[in-house]
């Protein structure tokens, strides 16, 4: 009972800081998934008094995917019912250029301003229209929302450290007998800490197992499913090879280093 | 190498307090035997972790197995450690693990392989008579047994020197007679130097030996 607990307060930890940098890498493949899907429907609108190609305005930006030209066909067929056909040819002549620019990925509020200043300087160029603020309002809170998770998930790792460091020194108290006999026939520091190493890295691997089989079914539940469905979200789901091994590296790297830092400082009390 | 163990006018104590030995020479050759005697207090157990590095001196030098114990380093202090044999009064065996286990430590440390490390801890627990009790764990045993165990482990590794720290102060007459049987054993069969801390020197040991005897922080050899 007592070992389980033992185990417990160094599983418990690292359980959360698991979950917590799974949960914000999959945040940010939801951020990522949405960028896509705006920078599919986002487009400047350049007005200009000349033909532009796609070299001209990527040598202007580099941000610049596609440049596509938007026909007027559509605004003159409403004009047709109202003017003659000779006034038309007139107003078709001297109507300015369309184009559509796509972009490579959505940008921020700094960088859009910069691409139309640039696309403004650029000669024959009238107007720029960015459309930015629809987007921009959910793209930010995405942001933010990745930015907290973040700060969120590196608290979560420094408590989560603390508490692996405190639940060593409890572990290193409970092996201090054996540890000192072996000081005093001459292990070596490694041997010494053996039985501890050992003991996190069971921990660091049960506890990726837990991780892993939770992120690898609840995306399975239907209603989660329905629920990602009913606000257009993907729910990113676990590759259990790819994602369990940064996982265990993650785990193994936490528990490693808590024994370490806790068995150098036992080693300098040692005598 | 002359002497296994050199002391002169080795100062020892606790953290700034007033020293506990002021003026200890002490020489012990290879494959003596030799006693530490004093009333209880006197400062016999601290001569003797002093040998094993466990508290270094403040004034002095002092020499074991030809390595100057003021200034060295962790590493060679390990490497000193391996080549000794300690037995303390109370056992300091690892409850968690085997007789057979325990008796193996040395060897393990040594980084000797395990069918070695078994054969040998199997060779010293029958040499101690205890060998029906390799798998027990030493809370099963009682006192004398386990003082056997720690005897058998630090015999282990063939040591250059073995240091035995009241090794009989918690036993029975007839346990006593076991173990000072056995470190006798170690100095005539295997060579050893011995070293023992004891407040009585047993009077049917059957063997030359050295006696120091310590009082108000001073050695005496007695002659």
């Amino acid at each position: 009972m007592k070992s389980l607990k033992n185990h417990f307060a160094v599983i418990f930890p690292l359980l959360v800081l698991l979950f917590a940098f799974q949960f914000t890498k999959g945040l940010d493949s939801v951020v990522v998934d949405y960028e896509e899907k705006i920078i599919d429907e986002y487009s400047i609108l350049l007005v200009t008094a000349k033909d532009f190609k796609y070299e001209e305005l990527y040598t202007l930006s580099s941000k610049v995917k596609n440049v596509e030209e938007v026909s007027p066909k559509k605004v003159l067929d409403n004009l047709k019912k109202d003017i003659s056909a000779e006034n038309i040819s007139l107003i078709q002549l001297a109507l300015p250029k369309f184009y559509s620019v796509k972009l490579s990925s959505f940008p921020s509020d700094k960088e859009r301003v910069n691409i139309e200043e640039k696309l403004l300087k650029a000669k024959g160029v009238k107007r720029v229209e960015a459309f930015s603020k629809t987007y921009n309002q959910i793209y930010k809170l995405l942001s933010v929302a990745k930015t907290l998770t973040y700060i969120f998930a590196s608290i979560i790792g420094v408590i989560a450290l603390l508490l692996m460091l405190k639940q060593m020194r409890i572990w290193v108290l409970e092996h201090k007998e054996r540890m000192d006999i072996m000081t005093l026939f001459g292990a070596a520091f490694w041997m010494k800490s053996a039985v501890l190493y050992r003991l996190a890295l069971v921990d660091s691997l049960f506890s990726t197992i837990c991780v892993v089989l939770f992120f690898w079914f609840v995306p399975k539940y239907k209603l989660i499913q329905e629920f990602a469905d009913d606000i257009g979200l993907i729910v990113p789901t676990i590759d259990p090879l790819k994602d369990g091994v940064l996982l265990l590296a993650i785990s193994i790297f936490f528990a490693l280093i808590s024994v370490s830092l806790v068995m150098l400082k036992v080693k300098n009390e040692q005598p | 190498m002359d002497n296994v163990i050199k002391t002169v006018n080795l100062s020892l104590g606790y953290r700034d307090d007033k020293p506990v030995i002021t003026d200890c020479n002490l020489k012990i050759k290879s494959r003596d035997f030799a006693f530490i005697t004093g009333k209880s207090g006197s400062g016999k157990s601290t001569i003797l972790k002093s040998l094993y590095g466990e508290i270094l001196p403040r004034a002095g030098e002092i020499e074991v197995c030809g390595m100057d114990i003021k200034n060295i380093s962790s590493t060679r202090l390990k490497a000193l450690r391996r080549v000794l044999g300690i037995v303390f009064q109370d056992y300091r065996l690892i409850n968690e693990w085997s007789v057979e286990k325990n008796v193996m430590l040395p060897l393990l440390i040594g980084g000797f392989s395990k069918t070695i490390c078994v054969k040998q801890a199997h060779k010293l627990l029958k040499h101690v008579n205890l060998l029906h009790k390799a798998q027990r764990y030493p809370m099963e045993l009682s006192g004398g047994e386990q003082q056997r165990v720690a005897i058998a482990r630090a015999l282990a590794h063939n040591p250059v020197l073995l240091l035995a720290d009241e090794p009989t102060g918690n036993l029975d007459e007839y346990s006593s007679d076991v173990i000072w049987s056995i470190l006798k054993s170690a100095k005539e069969q295997l060579g050893t130097t011995v070293v023992v801390v004891t407040h009585k020197i047993p009077t049917t040991l059957g063997l030359e030996y050295k006696h120091f005897f310590l009082e108000s922080g001073v050695l005496y050899e007695v002659p």
